[in-house]
């Protein structure tokens, strides 16, 4: 009974970590450890200027179509 | 390389499939392992998007009793490659089209719920003249959060090799045939110039990312690593992308690369002897050609615009990269132009040295031009005419060569500096040697010159 009740809470206890830190294989050839949490940090960081570009992007296409419709 | 039943050589580390020869046809066999990554690739119409771009090379599914082993769950047909060139053997702008086509195919396929699992240059092949992916295995289900895998393979096989070709030498380039994997990132950093720190997507995908690399060296992934949205691995891809666009090489001052403006020909004796060699080509039309020193490629030009699929190897990375340009800007579909020394061919590498195969083993030449090359081989290089043409005959069936005698300027040129040890480099003496293997179909003088172009046809039998 007391075996049953601590293998339910391990399990819990699993689940409850898988959620919070989720679990990648990762492919047949190593990304290195390295390479792994430096494109995290990089990515964060590049993320913001891709953001205004995209947002930019997207004011640009929306003012340069309301100027087609004007002309049209 | 095509017997029977045999695996090919360099597709056994991937555990979702292999590569196969059977009765002449090449297969891959896809393991019941990736089955669920397959039909993602199929049913998302990925596979359709990619290979309607020209970026993927296409398949036909076969048979599946073809399958070589008990685990497989397709076996398919992929569309033939008429010649197998590697990375170390292309210009700086083959490498860069397909660092380019590489980070295109991940978007596209992240668009598509997939994510590439690799990132070789050594999936990449040129095909009707472009960068096309060949590996229809390298695709895996995108698992939402999750960094891209192939991050680091991607930095050190283009990247890497690219910054080094054009912050420091072209000639660079040819590391990647020391290291399999691509150039280690250590290694790049410290051979790239100090000023490289200045440039962001330097400083950060090559030096930043060696010293995490050192840091974390046999560590395992810390366990707090957060996950990377989707819209972070765009913008890693977009700043690899800015990256690669940013570096850029311009061929000057090269030995070769101006060579048709040093020539001592004539503008008519040139003509002359491109008439020949299309008299030549239209006598025995050949199905494959290789132009060994093809420079930019004006004679092999003649071959490929007769739609024979043609290679025009150069040593010099700078003509290469000419040749190239002009292939992309006039969209030729026949000519793959490449860099490589002859005298010094790209050997086997990888495990047992047959994981990437040696240059001459890779392609099936029918006719080998041979142009202003002898003396090069005979007198620059100490060659004795037996050996190349022993060398021919094994490389062969058909050849264009031309004689360049002693008296010429530009052998001349080549003895000014050096001891004339070369009694047998004549005519004579040259035809003898070549007579050993080959008969002479037809010999013409080109006017206005002392040189002569040969049209031979292999009498015994070598490599096949």
């Amino acid at each position: 009974m007391k075996q049953t009740k601590y293998a339910g809470r391990s399990i819990l206890l699993l689940a409850t970590l898988c959620l919070l830190f989720p679990f990648y294989s990762y492919g047949y050839i190593d990304p290195g450890t390295g390479s792994y949490v430096f494109q995290i940090l990089v990515a964060a960081l590049v993320a913001v200027s891709f953001a205004v570009k995209v947002y930019w992007l997207k004011i640009k296409g929306f003012i340069a179509g309301l100027f087609t419709k004007k002309g049209k | 390389m095509k017997g029977e039943n045999t695996a090919v050589s360099g597709s056994f580390r991937d555990p979702s499939g292999f590569l196969f020869w059977h009765e002449q046809r090449l297969y891959r066999q896809v393991n019941r392992d990736y089955s669920e990554h397959y039909d993602l690739l199929i049913a998302s119409r990925l596979y359709d998007k990619l290979v309607g771009a020209g970026q993927l090379i296409a398949h036909e599914e076969c048979d599946v009793r073809l399958a070589r082993t008990p685990d497989a769950y397709k076996v398919i047909r992929p569309e033939l490659v008429p010649f197998i060139s590697y990375p170390f053997e292309w210009c700086f702008s083959q490498l860069k089209d397909a660092a380019l086509l590489t980070l295109d195919i991940q978007r596209t396929a992240l668009e598509h719920g997939m994510s590439l699992k690799d990132a070789s240059a050594y999936n990449v092949q040129f095909v009707h003249g472009r960068p096309v992916l060949i590996d229809t295995l390298s695709f895996e289900k995108y698992p939402a959060g999750r960094p891209w895998v192939a991050y680091r393979q991607f930095c050190q096989h283009f990247l890497a090799p690219l910054a080094l070709m054009a912050h420091r030498d072209v000639r660079l380039n040819q590391m990647s045939r020391l290291f399999l994997d691509g150039i280690p990132l250590d290694l790049a950093s410290s051979l790239l110039p100090a000023g490289t720190r200045w440039r962001f997507s330097l400083l950060s995908h090559i030096h930043m990312h060696a010293r995490s690399q050192q840091r974390y060296a046999d560590k395992p992934v810390p366990g707090k690593t957060r996950p990377m949205s989707r819209f972070a691995l765009l913008a890693l891809l977009n700043s690899l992308e800015t990256a690669v666009r940013k570096l850029s090489w311009r061929p000057r001052g090269s030995e070769w690369a101006e060579y048709y403006e040093n020539t001592n020909y004539s503008d008519q004796a040139r003509d002359l002897k491109k008439k020949l060699v299309a008299d030549f080509l239209q006598q025995l039309n050949p199905g494959h050609v290789c132009d060994i020193g093809a420079n930019t490629g004006v004679f092999s030009r003649l071959a490929a615009e007769r739609g024979i699929p043609t290679v025009a190897l150069d040593i010099d990375a700078a003509a290469v990269e000419k040749n190239y340009l002009q292939v992309r800007r006039a969209d030729e579909k026949f000519m793959l132009p490449l860099v490589g020394d002859i005298t010094n061919p790209s050997p086997g590498i990888g495990w047992e040295n047959s994981e990437r195969l040696p240059l001459l083993q890779r392609f099936p030449v029918d006719m080998a031009l041979a142009l202003a090359l002898v003396h090069h081989l005979a007198i620059a290089n100490n060659l004795p005419l037996a050996k190349i043409a022993d060398f021919f005959s094994r490389s062969c069936r058909s050849l264009v060569i031309e004689f360049i005698p002693k008296s010429d300027s530009q052998v001349r040129r080549l003895l000014a500096t050096r001891e004339d040890i070369f009694p047998d480099y004549s005519v004579v003496g040259f035809e003898k040697e070549f007579q050993e293997h080959f008969t002479i179909e037809r010999r013409e003088a080109i006017a206005g010159t002392e040189r002569i172009l040969y049209l031979m046809r292999r009498r015994v039998h070598g490599r096949e």
